[in-house]
């Protein structure tokens, strides 16, 4: 491969600085602008336009995958289990609903498509899972942060974040594991023995990490915080295991920490950089001819998840007591999906044949980059949503008697 | 009146004001410290936003609202006007008075002066409604309520001016 270069890594930021503030301009979230921009500064398109363009190369995958990293130890970081067992009735009633209905479909369509079933599952994955990250920013700019949408729609993520978690290790295991039966056990059982012996040690390590922040000056914080974290993710990925979850983790026993807004105000910023790079990185990778030729699984999958979100979405939002009306709304705020997707294909990039490695990721790209637009426009459009179903459905109540 | 609190993942928390007319007040507080603050007409309206305050600012907003920001400084003599003629005084007793180790009772300022006293402040320590058994002691603040002429003596007599 070739070598990424200071100037190609400087190209990078200027375009999702641009992708920013076109972003913020438009009031778009910026995920898909990252992907958009990425793919733009590919060989596929500025290549073949005779512009600069930046390669894919090991260095900016290394730079994408701790981005990957640091979202999901962001995630860990929020993520308590304390919080989920308070209100376990609740989150986990809603969440089951939204993955009994929302992943079989994924897995249904890819079948469907006849893909092999570790493919399918992937599939289901990406259309599972909404976006944290455009939803909650949704949320807040719409004033739905103080509604009581808000509630059921914030824990079924919560309870997401846990099932990607477990999610993540189990299809890195047969992405990764290799041919056969044997291997696939093999490969599993060093996952869960791993994550395993990671969770015990976030279990009864708080002592341990909080002496290990335990320290005054920002800089050493930083850079203890990300001593412990990314060898970890190193060292899981380098045994076949997913660095992602191993990476949530290590943001669970933080989270337990009494340093754990300290960490999220100081590392914040260097989350966000790499979460840039992940975002710019799939979409360098991305040739747009290959969302094209997507173009039918990638249809019918927009045509049936959105749906099946909004109706997992509005019992959801019946199980906290909602008013139909409001429930509706928790199903419309379901329907982004985000970067837990794209870690997801960039998971399937690894692995081999061309489904895995050309067309999942292409997929997911372009799904992404649909799911998120018509999510936040539903969002926003939710009032005349609302005035349409709601109206529709009393006339046919009055048609009835 | 109600408030309830809830956790929003990922965001922060969450605290509803019941305001007795139906409506709630909906402060957002982000874990990067913002506050928003939303009004909500009724349960099934949407919340509308009033205004949003970074956290030093909220805090500082908070104690204005509670009113711990606004300290009168207790001096010799600080009068607060009720409406009409009456006021509310503040008067410390000083050193070596004749009221320490009175009860209110033997001093019987209310026979005396037509001002009643209705908090006796000890340092951090507020007595509320004393009654003529409270004893009073030097260093004492005693807040009397009464008509104008009233509190003049009332300030006279206990400063011993």
């Amino acid at each position: 491969m070739v070598e990424f270069s200071l100037l190609e890594l400087g190209e990078l930021f200027v375009v999702v600085a641009v992708a920013g503030a076109v972003g913020a301009r438009f009031g778009l979230s910026v995920i898909p602008l990252y992907v958009v921009g990425g793919m733009v500064a590919s060989p596929f398109v500025a290549g073949r336009f005779g512009l600069p363009y930046v390669l894919q190369s090991e260095t900016l995958t290394l730079l994408a995958e701790v981005g990957i990293v640091l979202l999901l130890f962001f995630l860990g970081l929020e993520f308590s289990l304390d919080r989920l067992l308070a209100a376990k009735t609740n989150i986990s009633r809603a969440g089951l609903i939204d993955i009994v209905v929302n992943l079989p479909v994924g897995v249904v369509i890819g079948l469907a498509l006849g893909w092999p079933l570790v493919e399918a599952l992937l599939l289901g994955g990406i259309v599972y899972i909404s976006s944290s990250a455009i939803i909650t920013k949704s949320l807040i700019d719409l004033g739905w942060i103080a509604n009581a949408e808000s509630e059921p729609i914030l824990g079924t993520l919560v309870f997401e974040d846990l099932v990607i978690a477990v999610y993540l290790a189990l299809v890195t295991s047969l992405v990764l594991g290799g041919d056969g039966a044997g291997s696939v056990v093999r490969s599993l059982a060093i996952a869960f023995g791993f994550l395993g012996v990671l969770l015990v040690a976030v279990q009864y390590g708080t002592r341990l990490f909080s002496a290990v922040l335990d320290v005054e000056n920002p800089e050493p914080f930083v850079l203890r915080t990300l001593g412990v974290l990314i060898p970890i993710a190193g060292f899981a990925l380098s045994i076949g295991v997913s660095e992602a979850v191993a990476a949530f983790f290590v943001g669970m026993g933080f989270s337990t920490t009494e340093h754990r807004e300290r960490i999220e105000r100081r590392l914040v910023g260097i989350r966000d950089v790499f979460a840039a790079v992940f975002f710019f990185w799939i979409g360098v990778n991305t040739d747009p001819r290959l969302v094209l030729a997507a173009a039918v699984p990638l249809a019918i999958a927009v045509v049936v998840t959105t749906p099946t979100k909004i109706v997992s979405g509005y019992y959801g939002g019946r199980v906290y007591d909602l008013t139909p009306k409001r429930s509706l709304r928790v199903g419309v705020g379901m329907v982004s999906r985000g970067e837990f997707s794209l870690v997801i294909a960039a998971l399937a990039a690894q692995g081999t044949g061309t489904i895995m490695t050309e067309l999942i990721p292409a997929f997911a790209v372009g799904y992404v980059l649909v799911m998120s637009t018509l999510g936040t426009v539903l969002m926003s459009e939710s009032d005349r949503l609302e005035a349409l179903v709601f109206r529709e459905s009393q006339e046919s109540t009055a048609t009835a008697d | 009146m109600t408030v309830y609190e809830s956790d929003l993942p990922g965001v922060g928390k969450k605290h509803e004001i019941e305001l007795g007319d139906g409506s709630r007040l909906v402060v957002v507080t982000h874990n990067t410290g913002k506050r928003e603050v939303f009004r909500r007409a009724d349960d099934d309206a949407d919340s509308e936003k009033l205004f949003e305050l970074p956290d030093q600012l909220a805090r500082q907003v908070g104690t204005i609202l509670e009113g711990a920001y606004f300290q009168p400084v207790r001096s010799q003599s600080i009068e607060t006007l009720l409406g009409g003629d009456t006021l509310i005084e503040w008067v410390e007793i000083p050193e070596g008075s004749d009221l320490d180790g009175k009860t209110l009772g033997e001093a019987d300022l209310r026979q005396e002066t037509g001002a009643n006293v209705i908090v006796v402040q000890r340092g951090d320590m507020t007595i509320t409604n004393p009654g003529g058994d409270t004893e009073l002691r030097a260093g004492d603040t005693l807040l009397a309520v009464g008509p104008r002429e009233a509190c003049r003596t009332f300030q006279s007599i206990v400063t011993g001016e």
